[in-house]
């Protein structure tokens, strides 16, 4: 899909529909289940999720996160709660901020806290900040966010699922990287030269590495 | 003879990784054999429905979908291997309850389909030697083993030589050499370690995980060698990991004399009060609630360790008001699973400019080194042993590390740094506290669920910590960077090693079944799987469980020859 394609809200009643959205399936062939209308993400929310995925991942020599539609699957996996993003936060984690962002079961709305909280830090719409502005305005919540001891920030989970999205999509897993589902054997000892190219079929390493 | 006019020779219960062997060794010899899965049909090669597909294939990328997962699958979620690749191959928790006692958090993952977990096991085959037949007579705890590795090492050369086995032989009396396919690789970390630690602690080995994926085709079996795809648990076409579908399940129908019912949840084993022999079993058709039931001349159970229990104590009867065999009122006690955690998480410098080439289905594992023949565990008899492997970073780092835009990528786009990973696995005493019965809830077919009660003792801790403090200690001398250890253990059951309940001992008084798998009270049913285990070891238990079912198989031939049964 492309990342401009149309998102009328009225025509999207679930989940179904945002996942047919991002990988093509009909919806009527997956689980899907009824979101809440205010999970349903808005024009905006698609808007700044796929700039901020980009902003992880641009494009190079490769393409980047928006060229393959990672913003989309980001709030599907945050619809579908994937990296523990539906489960209540713990009760020290919940500070005035982010207390009005929670939905009744106590989890964070992970898109619109992201989507505050770029607004807040650039006074006002983060869209209409300059690209070299956007850079330092999420690059900043990033390290805050990364950095070691660091308090618990909703940024992590998202970021995860940036790269999640990005590096399982065919152009993420199969160009950026490497992919061979059939190896045929193994090598136990290669050299590695500095412009080998890491491998996404390798799943062990995806899991814990 | 109990059974003159019995449909069947043999009713097997269950056609997981006992079930399907227990099918093939009594066709083979000549029985008709009814074999019985509660679960669905999958055939081989054809049912792998997501065997080939690539992570953007699928609607949540291979990762699943977690509001799914938590509504539908709580526990089979936290499998390693459960992911949307795999997820049909594992149960629907929320169809398929079982309860708790107190205090107990006990994970039970479960494969109920034609084959069981023979589609979803970790593969790690590993031999018991006398260090573990004698342990219970040794500290006391438990009962005897009546047999010694002497009675099962034949037994154990004829499984692994059928299902196909891989490993090194090394010559360690406390894990035996059995008949090898050619070894996997060590990858080049691993072999620096194994030489490092081996340096300074002559007694602690790595070597490569002995595991059932072929290295050799065996081609007249029509199972070529592993592709090292590591995604096992998908199914495997090639034939090429130890599956009921990929071995035993074909060699069984080979000979024309097996029967395979799926879909049917057998609910009991009916006994005949005057003869004291079980005459059949009775099922429920799980898709349209009907009941049916087979006769046989015996009856085998391989239901997997806790559903063979559940199984005896739901065949109560005016004849056998405790359960079924249970005239020693040890029926569901003494359960195991081993005690795990992650002893050490390590990186490990110096090797920046070296790599691997294709996805090796096998870790590593360091044998027992502890309570061998002097006791040197602190506050323990057992044993532990540790599994893992080294392994360089991929993409998934960056959800840990600062960093965005196109230097980040770059980095993202090459390996990163070379970790090495021990896992502990300590032996689980048999307590008797810990036990299965059966709850006062039902099921959707009304039969009994199972209640799981079970904690691990101040012996598993002690050990854990002790595999913590050397895990560290091995890494540090070996060059690496110990990141972090753990000593306490994970849920009960995250082994995937639950086992006992039906304990074989010398004694009916206090033991379920005799060195034939066979149970005291009964003479023609026997129990071959997991819940015959009188103790853990703390090795991976299945090729055990394999071994012990052909000889149980072969003995009942012969009484059934006798006339005996």
């Amino acid at each position: 899909m492309s990342a401009s394609a149309p998102w009328g809200r009225r025509e999207f009643l679930g989940a179904g529909a945002l996942l047919a959205l991002c990988v093509g399936v009909p919806a009527a062939t997956v689980h899907w289940i009824k979101l809440d209308p205010e999970d349903l993400p808005s024009d905006r929310q698609r808007a700044l999720m796929a700039e901020v995925a980009d902003l992880v991942i641009p494009r190079t020599d490769t393409p980047g996160a928006r060229d393959v539609g990672t913003g989309d699957f980001v709030l599907l996996a945050l619809a579908h709660g994937l990296s523990g993003t539906r489960a209540p936060m713990a009760s020290g984690a919940v500070t005035p901020a982010l207390a009005p962002l929670t939905r009744r079961d106590g989890s964070l709305r992970h898109a619109l806290w992201l989507e505050r909280t770029l607004d807040q830090a650039s006074n006002g719409d983060f869209l209409r900040r300059s690209p070299t502005e956007r850079v330092a305005i999420l690059g900043a919540i990033d390290a805050a966010a990364m950095a070691r001891g660091a308090a618990w920030s909703p940024w992590v989970a998202v970021k995860g699922l940036i790269l999640t999205g990005y590096y399982t999509s065919q152009t993420g897993g199969s160009r950026e990287l490497r992919y061979e589902l059939v190896p045929g054997r193994f090598d136990p000892d290669l050299p590695l030269s500095p412009t080998d190219r890491a491998w996404s079929s390798d799943w062990t390493a995806v899991e814990f590495g | 003879m109990a059974q003159e006019n019995a449909q069947f020779d043999v009713i097997v219960v269950g056609s997981g990784i006992t079930g399907g062997l227990a099918a093939k060794e009594l066709t083979e010899a000549g029985l008709k054999v009814l074999m019985i899965e509660r679960g669905r049909n999958i055939e081989h090669q054809k049912d792998y429905t997501t065997e080939m597909k690539a992570p953007w294939e699928l609607p949540f990328r291979g990762v699943g979908d977690a509001e799914l997962y938590a509504r539908e699958y709580p526990v089979q979620m936290l499998n390693r291997h459960f992911n949307e690749f795999t997820q049909g191959h594992f149960v629907n928790d929320a169809e398929n309850p079982y309860q708790t006692g107190e205090d107990t958090k006990f994970d039970w993952f479960r494969s109920y389909q034609l084959g069981g977990r023979s589609l979803t096991w970790g593969r790690q085959c590993y031999r018991w030697s006398d260090y573990d037949f004698d342990a219970n007579r040794r500290d006391g705890q438990g009962t005897d083993w009546p047999i010694r590795y002497a009675d099962l090492a034949p037994w154990y050369d004829k499984v692994e030589e059928f299902i196909g086995v891989s490993g090194a032989a090394e010559g360690l009396a406390q894990l035996p050499d059995g008949r090898f396919q050619p070894p996997m690789a060590l990858n080049v970390v691993e072999q620096a370690l194994r030489e490092r630690v081996l340096a300074k602690y002559p007694d602690r080995l790595i070597t490569i995980g002995r595991t059932a994926n072929l290295t050799q085709a065996k081609g007249d079996e029509g199972r070529g060698p592993c592709q090292n795809r590591n995604i096992c648990a998908r199914g495997c076409s090639y034939g090429a990991y130890f599956s009921t579908q990929s071995s035993t399940l074909p060699a069984a129908m080979k000979t024309g004399r097996l029967t395979v019912e799926t879909d049917a949840i057998v609910e009991q084993v009916d006994l005949d009060p005057v003869t004291k022999r079980v005459t059949g079993v009775r099922w429920v058709n799980r898709n349209t609630g009907a009941r049916a039931r087979a006769t046989a001349r015996m009856v085998f159970l391989n239901a997997g360790a806790f559903n063979s229990v559940q199984l005896l104590l739901n065949s109560r009867s005016e004849a056998a008001p405790n359960g079924l065999a249970n005239s020693s009122g040890v029926l569901g006690t003494h359960i195991m699973d081993h005690a795990n955690a992650i002893a050490a998480l390590a990186m490990v410098p110096g090797f920046e400019g070296r790599t691997t080439y294709g996805n090796r289905p096998t870790g590593i594992v360091m044998p027992r080194f502890r309570n061998l023949d002097s006791l040197d565990g602190e506050g323990f008899t057992r044993g532990y042993s540790f599994q893992g492997g080294a392994l360089q970073g991929t993409w998934s780092r960056g959800k840990r590390q600062p960093g965005i835009g196109a230097a980040f990528k770059d980095d993202l786009r090459h390996p990163g740094m070379w970790t090495m990973v021990l896992v502990t696995f300590a032996e689980s005493v048999p307590r008797a506290t810990n036990r299965l019965k059966l709850s006062n809830k039902t099921d959707k077919h009304g039969i009994p669920q199972l209640e799981v009660t079970f904690a691990h003792g101040k012996e598993e801790l002690a050990a854990l910590a002790d595999a913590k403090r050397e895990a560290g200690a091995m890494m540090s001398a070996a060059g690496a960077q110990v990141i972090m250890g753990m000593d306490q253990p994970n849920n009960g059951g995250t082994s995937i090693h639950e086992m006992g309940g039906a304990r074989m001992g010398h004694n009916p008084a206090t033991s379920v079944l005799n060195k034939w798998s066979q149970a005291h009270d009964v003479p023609n049913l026997f129990v071959t799987d997991g819940a015959q285990m009188s103790s853990s070891a703390c090795q991976n238990p299945s090729l055990t469980y394999m071994a012990l079912t052909a000889r149980a198989a072969a003995h009942a031939v012969e009484l059934l020859k006798q006339g005996a049964l």
